[in-house]
């Protein structure tokens, strides 16, 4: 995996594309950062336009989302072109419309995983994040008919203030079903920028039994990997897992897969560098994808970046602990380059929990030798004031 | 399982793949594992078609690649056992229909 990482980042291919196909939702999470109206969706030939474009371009890995995707009529139709075009095929949906039927369509077009949001195994918690009584027993309903699909179904938690101590109420219906999960802390503002989204968000120090769970670390998933020799003029096949798609050391030395072998597709066609980077870099209506994904000056500007270039975090002590993303370190701190408070207090309670003794980041270090210096220069200019001419 | 110059291949209509830079990457579904194929692994694939025997494959290996008839017809076969072990092709059925 890491060589296809490299080659691909090195040369710049689309590994990897996260297409929302509507923004439009059957649930009303609290902590939603999408504007639920439709405003002009690319229509089914202008989607399957695009992934001929993809294709081509040598995406692989393609998840459709949403919103919620099976409120596109034309869902059948999309999935059936990306299984022509040999797409690996991910969906993330809040599935409360899978049934029978639909769970065996998509095995008909070899969708390989289904994620699916589940905020708690509680009944009044889920369904109180997503505004929809019932909602909690529709989408576990959904799970099992997915599953004797063959398909391979994932939960994922947001946590939030809402079902911050679900987190194992969940973990138990994954093991008890059978399926992976993952945790998510992140929480972003409105892809507008506003942050009404972020009144949902734990603080650090609340995130502390879940960073300390050991039951978390325990259940990392351990991809095994093997590759075959075999000193031919026509070496063998080589083969290892896939997990996520693209979590890989290969990225070393960029601040994340955005932009160089990843991005992301909005409903209204607007390509971004990812869906956590609200910076459109061409739109599809307009221009082909190839144009904007190699000429887009957005994009030849992000893949410049490297971590060298952060000017507070490339410093930083306690960079290891740190999952600093630059969408959000542009949408909260104003800067993509920049450190930003919550990526800094979450590293430092990592780094302690590590047994650091007293981490503390870059930025925050930067910060308190200002506020010294400045309370050092207001006593010397009232030492200058009240000094003797 | 048999890969006999006469019979023909297709590909595992169930894989995801894609040609990356002369280099083919291919996922099987169920259990998620990735398999990579180098350039002239590439061209057999790409080649494979369900029209084609191990023998067909070899001869379009000699016309397009540095390797004597022998070779290529060794290094086809062994490819393509590989890849039926690993389920990425099968041999198409007699009757001629095809895998759904």
């Amino acid at each position: 995996m890491d060589r296809l990482i490299s080659r691909t980042v090195q040369k710049h291919r689309p590994l990897s594309v996260h297409f929302d196909l509507t923004y439009r939702c059957n649930e009303r999470c609290v902590h939603c950062y999408l504007d639920h109206d439709d405003h002009g969706e690319m229509t089914t030939a202008e989607c399957l336009a695009v992934l001929e474009e993809l294709a081509h371009a040598g995406t692989l890995f393609l998840t459709f989302s949403g919103g919620e995707i099976f409120l596109r009529p034309d869902l059948y139709e999309i999935l059936a072109a990306a299984r022509r075009l040999h797409f690996d095929i991910n969906l993330k949906t809040n599935a409360l419309l899978v049934t029978r039927e639909r769970a065996a369509r998509l095995r008909e077009f070899r969708v390989r995983r289904v994620q699916i949001s589940v905020y708690s195994d509680i009944p009044e918690v889920h369904d109180a994040i997503t505004k929809v009584p019932g909602s909690l027993q529709r989408t576990l309903a959904a799970i099992p008919l997915l599953i004797e699909q063959g398909l391979q179904v994932k939960l994922a938690c947001p946590l939030m203030q809402e079902n911050l101590m679900a987190y194992r109420g969940v973990m138990a219906l994954a093991e008890k079903l059978r399926v992976p999960y993952v945790l998510d802390l992140t929480i972003t503002p409105m892809m507008d920028g506003s942050e009404t989204s972020l009144a949902h968000r734990v603080s650090v120090s609340s995130l502390l039994p879940v960073l300390q769970d050991p039951a978390l670390h325990a259940c990392k998933p351990q991809p095994d990997s093997h590759l075959s020799s075999a000193p031919k003029a026509i070496p063998a096949v080589a083969g290892s897992a896939v997990s996520s798609g693209i979590e890989s050391s290969a990225y070393e030395d960029l601040p994340c897969s955005a932009g160089h072998n990843s991005c992301y597709i909005s409903p209204y066609g607007d390509v971004f560098p990812c869906v956590q980077l609200p910076q459109a870099a061409g739109n599809l209506r307009h221009k082909r994808f190839a144009e904007i994904w190699y000429h887009a000056p957005r994009l030849e500007r992000l893949r410049a970046i490297r971590e060298s270039h952060l000017p507070i975090c490339s410093r930083c002590e306690i960079r290891s602990y740190c999952e600093r993303c630059p969408g959000l370190a542009l949408m909260e701190g104003g800067d993509l380059l920049g450190a930003y408070e919550r990526a800094c207090d979450l590293a430092e309670q990592k780094a302690r929990l590590a047994g650091l003794a007293d981490p503390v980041s870059a930025l925050h270090q930067e910060r308190a030798a200002s506020s010294q210096t400045t309370t050092g220069n207001k006593i010397a200019a009232l030492v200058t004031d009240f000094s003797p001419d | 399982m048999s890969t006999a110059p006469s019979v023909l291949w297709q590909k595992n209509p169930a894989l995801a793949w894609r040609e990356i830079d002369e280099e083919t990457v291919i996922i099987s579904p169920n259990d998620s594992v990735m398999h990579e194929l180098n350039d002239t692994g590439s061209f057999l694939w790409k080649n494979i078609d369900g029209k084609k025997s191990a023998a067909e494959l070899a001869e379009l290996l000699v016309a397009s690649y540095e390797v004597t008839p022998d070779i290529a017809l060794s290094d086809t076969q062994s490819l393509l056992e590989e890849m039926s072990s690993r389920k990425l092709v099968v041999p198409v059925p007699a009757t001629g229909g095809e895998l759904r």
